[in-house]
């Protein structure tokens, strides 16, 4: 019987050696990120990392996407968890982290390490505090480009889009798309997701209008476009997606759409999910964003996704080697090597990218990732939030015909006036 | 609340020491219910008079009636989110209410009088209330698209719609009330069945003989002798009008705009989307205030049944 | 019963054969509406998603596709939610009816000093409405860790007044010259309650059973606020979220819709009776 107990005792303490042993070989880092599981920029910049730093582990907190992720996350943060990094969204969710006190000051890690802020283009800027400290690093920078079918216009024997076409322009070549009818044949000339980003947020192209500078007469032109498409059966229309809840990438790739306007983060899922079988056609190309009469060709808008430091991190260190790798140019080639834009600003970035198995191999393709000017979506202000709320209702309202577009955005510039007004 | 002969009887002399024990039957039951609703209801009074955007406590700060001031500030029902959504939301119960207790109350009568198969019969009805929410508001939303199956049913009838219920300004509010009143009114009938058996049948026996018909029977003794069933059934109804949710973020999102925004809604924006925990708690007490009205109106118009009935 | 009789042969002679006819057919033609959606939801289910809004809809598709409710196991961790709700509900609906049971029989069947002001405090936090004060409840949870873990719903919903009040009800239907005389024989109040008043509240119990679980199964809003992590979701959120996600798949969210419906199907129709009663018993005595 005792010596029965001692073997036991022995096995439990060797067990519990083992364990511990295990424990301190390989450090977990926790980072909160969205959609972790079909994001293939996340894989590849966890393979690279832990490559070149192979004592640590990174492991993906997945929360939901879309505008909730910021709700959770927050909510998260305030009941103090203590995961080590975590992703900003949006630009515009900034101020309200400031606000909080959730993000690590990153000056004296920046100091320390002698870590480079002059290669983001500015877009690091979008991450500091009034008194101009960083709280958080960009990794990515999306910007908007215009995918097409090859396939589709292969068939209709139409030239594919071009990197300088007017929204005019773009607008009578999606109408040369659109045939068949629908439930049988039908092909989409565009596609307008329900975004309010995918259909006004192209005024801000011009550098000048802001989303939140309160006046939005400037939208009109994208409404009215986006609705004389709709009614003449060139697009699907907003109620309808509404309603099925159709996504953009469902819809893009099962091959009846011929355009789409859509962020640069598409093109690794498009990749992914062709190898995946995916995909209902073969090709797809890249045009850089039509512009408006009067404003400079290759103009586009975007917004770049940053991390920050979790202040109740536990590894601090840890969590700056990971966040500042990733936002390096060994993280911005891991990036790249999947079809993601990194936030890094390199000469090779988009050669890498046009290099990736499965990107379209023609040069128009290529030189559409090479846009002229990339201005915030929204810019990062205490009222972004607010008004994008408003912006993003009355779009609702006028994309569903509730309004008018004069009645949508003249309640716009109402209720944009009371906030700013305060 | 009536009240039970147990409660009138006279304290008997085990009283004192049974109080202990009496304490240790309510422990596991009030300590949590203490902990869990009493403590945050309390908490909720004192949350909206103080300005605080989710983060450390450290930056909370009094905010008096600013609030409130917040939410009322140029108050209109066609413009602020405060008017938009107790206009949607009174809009909803009114129409929700009257509609859903006429469907109850003529299935209760159906069913009352069918013979067989009623049992069957009261068990479909009552299913939807049962079934999952998520999933039924996703199937009613697919049906009510545009060239959905409820507008190809009402074409048959004539009737045309050229618009995905939950997408239009005027219908999307009513694509809400009419899930509501198929999820709900199953669950009233019950409520009108089993007041239907306290009729006495010799109130029809009299009916019949002074030659009165159906229609007039229905009028004159079943419906009155329903109204204590009825005044508790729209109380109750009302009350949780005010309270949806679900069914709208399922369903409308709130929108086409703010076309369905609800009350409930404003309050959990408030609270965990902007955050602005201060505002939201206003909002709350705006509905605490409602609901607690309308159960003021129920316990004193219920005394009065009670002393002449 | 005999009531219900008599009331009805009286009606009897003005109604006829005709009207039986007239209004059996309306109550199956409501019927028929009433099951529409369900029927519409298994119909879509066995599709491919392009075939799911086709116009105009056919009620039997043309192969039958159940190879759908592999799929969306493979899908979506149905598995993981199925298994986070079923332990949700049943935690909340074993404490709910054990403290429910136990607190009530201290109201119905006890004398001591404050009582009546406490139950008036119970009664009183039924008529506010959970939505007033989710908030600060969250905030709470929050501060005591309990964010994003499935014990922040069974501490949420475990001990409702609701439970108390019902069970109440239920026990001053007992007479109390039972409880005398088992007193008498000098059973403890504990062997009481065990022994005489809980087994007597057995139709009591099975009704707060049958709407606790289904009521916790069904909820929407709790597990939208607490829950984050997909390991930890419930059925009602993991279902919205396959919906949100990157898909159409349409025929494989109504393939999980549908799943989804079955337990509380099944329930319901063993325990429909109880259910029933329930309503009407609580419904009219409040």
């Amino acid at each position: 019987m005792k010596k029965w107990l001692a073997m036991l005792l022995c096995a439990v303490l060797v067990c519990s050696l083992f364990s511990v042993a295990q424990a301190t070989e390989k450090k977990v880092l926790r980072v909160a990120t969205w959609d972790a599981t079909t994001t293939a920029y996340l894989d590849a910049t966890k393979a690279a990392f832990e490559a070149s730093h192979p004592d640590i582990t990174i492991e993906y907190v997945d929360l939901p996407a879309g505008t909730e992720y910021i709700v959770k996350l927050t909510a998260m943060l305030t009941a103090g968890d203590t995961v080590d990094v975590f992703d900003v969204k949006e630009v515009a969710n900034m101020p309200a982290l400031l606000e909080m006190g959730a993000m690590e000051n990153l000056d004296a890690y920046i100091q320390a390490s002698g870590f480079a802020t002059d290669k983001y283009a500015g877009m690091d800027k979008c991450y500091t505090d009034a008194a101009g400290s960083y709280y958080a690093l960009p990794f990515r920078n999306d910007f908007w480009l215009l995918y097409y079918n090859k396939d589709l216009f292969d068939k209709a024997g139409v030239a594919y889009p071009t990197n300088d076409m007017t929204w005019d322009q773009y607008a009578d070549l999606a109408r040369k798309m659109t045939s068949g009818t629908e439930g049988v044949d039908k092909v989409y000339g565009t596609h307008y997701h329900t975004w309010r980003s995918a259909v006004a947020n192209w005024a801000v192209c011009d550098g000048v209008n802001t989303l939140i500078d309160g006046e939005y007469s400037d939208l009109k032109y994208f409404y009215d476009l986006a609705q004389k498409l709709e009614d003449e059966g060139v697009c699907r229309t907003y109620n309808d997606l509404k309603a099925s809840g159709l996504n953009y990438r469902g819809g893009f790739e099962a091959g009846d759409i011929a355009m789409l306007p859509m962020g640069t983060w598409l093109i690794s899922t498009l990749i992914a999910d062709r190898d995946k079988g995916e995909v209902k056609f073969n090709e797809f190309g890249l045009a850089t964003i039509p512009h408006a009469e009067g404003v400079p060709v290759g103009s586009t808008f975007g917004s770049p996704t940053g991390a920050a430091i979790n202040v109740n991190s536990a590894q601090k260190d840890l969590a700056w080697e990971f966040i500042s790798w990733r936002s390096g140019a060994e993280g911005a080639k891991a990036h790249a090597s999947v079809g993601t834009i990194p936030a890094y600003v390199s000469e090779d970035v988009a050669e890498v990218v046009a290099a990736v198995k499965g990107f379209p191999g023609d040069a128009g393709s290529k030189a559409a990732l090479l846009p002229t000017a990339v201005y915030l979506e929204v810019p990062v202000d205490p009222h972004a939030s607010e008004i994008r709320t408003i912006v993003d209702e009355e779009t609702n309202n006028i994309m569903s015909r509730a309004v008018t577009v004069d009645e949508g955005i003249a309640n716009m510039n109402e209720r944009a006036a009371e906030v700013l007004g305060e | 609340m009536t009240a039970s002969p147990a409660a009138k009887r006279k304290p008997g002399k085990l009283t004192r020491r049974n109080t202990w024990i009496a304490y240790s039957f309510l422990a596991p039951n009030f300590l949590g219910f203490f902990c869990f609703t009493l403590i945050p209801v309390l908490f909720s009074v004192a949350l909206a008079f103080l300005t605080w955007n989710g983060g450390s406590m450290s930056r909370i700060t009094f905010a008096g009636f600013g609030n409130f001031a917040t939410i009322f500030k140029n108050f209109n029902f066609a413009k602020t989110d405060l008017g938009i959504t107790l206009r949607n939301t009174v809009y909803y119960t009114f129409f929700t209410v009257p509609l859903t207790i006429a469907l109850a109350l003529a299935l209760a009568l159906a069913l009352n009088r069918a013979g067989r198969g009623a049992k069957a019969l009261r068990a479909v009805f009552f299913f939807p209330y049962v079934s999952s929410i998520v999933a039924i508001c996703m199937c009613w939303r697919f049906m009510m698209m545009k060239t959905g199956l409820i507008n190809q049913a009402l074409a048959v009838v004539g009737i045309s719609v050229n618009a995905s219920w939950t997408q239009d300004k005027n219908l999307a509010i009513w694509s809400i009330i009419l899930v509501s009143m198929w999820r709900n009114a199953g669950y009233y009938m019950v409520m009108y069945l089993a007041g239907l058996q306290g009729v006495p049948a010799e109130l029809y026996e009299a009916a019949t003989m002074d030659g009165a018909n159906g229609w007039q029977k229905f009028w004159k003794v079943t419906f009155p002798m329903l109204t204590p069933t009825t005044f508790f059934v729209s109380v109750m109804m009302v009350i949780n009008c005010f309270k949806i949710y679900d069914m709208v973020a399922i369903m409308t999102e709130g929108g086409p705009g703010r076309a369905t925004k609800m009350l409930v809604n404003y309050i959990y924006d408030m609270s965990f989307v902007s955050p602005k925990y201060g505002v939201a708690s206003a909002v709350a007490m705006v509905l605490f205030a409602i609901v607690l009205t309308v159960t003021v109106i129920q316990f004193r118009a219920e005394k009065k049944w009670v002393n002449y009935m | 019963m005999s009531v219900q009789t008599v009331a009805r042969r009286a009606n009897g002679r003005a109604f006829g054969i005709l009207g039986k006819a007239a209004l059996y057919a309306a109550l199956f033609l409501l019927a028929c509406v009433t099951l529409i959606p369900f029927v519409w939801m298994l119909s879509s289910s066995l599709k491919l998603d392009q075939e799911v809004f086709r116009y105009p809809m056919r009620w039997i598709p043309e192969t039958a596709h159940w190879g759908n409710y592999v799929e969306i196991w493979r899908k979506i961790p149905l598995g993981t939610y199925f298994q986070n709700t079923v332990a949700v509900a049943a935690a909340v609906t074993a404490m709910q009816i054990l403290t429910s049971s136990f607190a009530a029989y201290a109201f119905a069947k006890m004398q001591f000093r404050g009582r009546d002001a406490l139950f008036l405090c119970y009664i009183g936090t039924i008529a506010v409405p959970w939505q007033v004060y989710m908030l600060p409840q969250f905030i709470m949870m929050r501060n005591i860790g309990l964010y994003d873990t499935i014990w922040a719903l069974v501490v949420l919903q475990s001990f409702s007044a609701f439970g108390v009040f019902l069970m109440r009800q239920f026990y001053l239907t007992i007479p109390n010259e039972l409880c005398e005389a088992a007193r008498i024989d000098g059973l403890s109040e504990y062997g009481i309650w065990a022994r005489i008043v809980l087994p007597l509240a057995m139709p009591a119990v099975a009704t707060l059973f049958i709407f606790t679980f289904v009521n916790t199964w069904n909820d929407y809003m709790g597990p939208l606020i607490y829950l984050t992590r997909d390991a930890n979701k419930t059925i009602q959120v993991g279902l919205q979220r396959f919906i949100q996600s990157f898909t159409s798949d349409y025929h494989l969210i109504m393939a999980a819709a549908l799943c989804s419906l079955i337990p509380v199907t099944i329930l319901f129709l063993v325990m429909q009776r109880y259910f029933i009663e329930g309503i009407a018993t609580t419904g009219l005595k409040g």
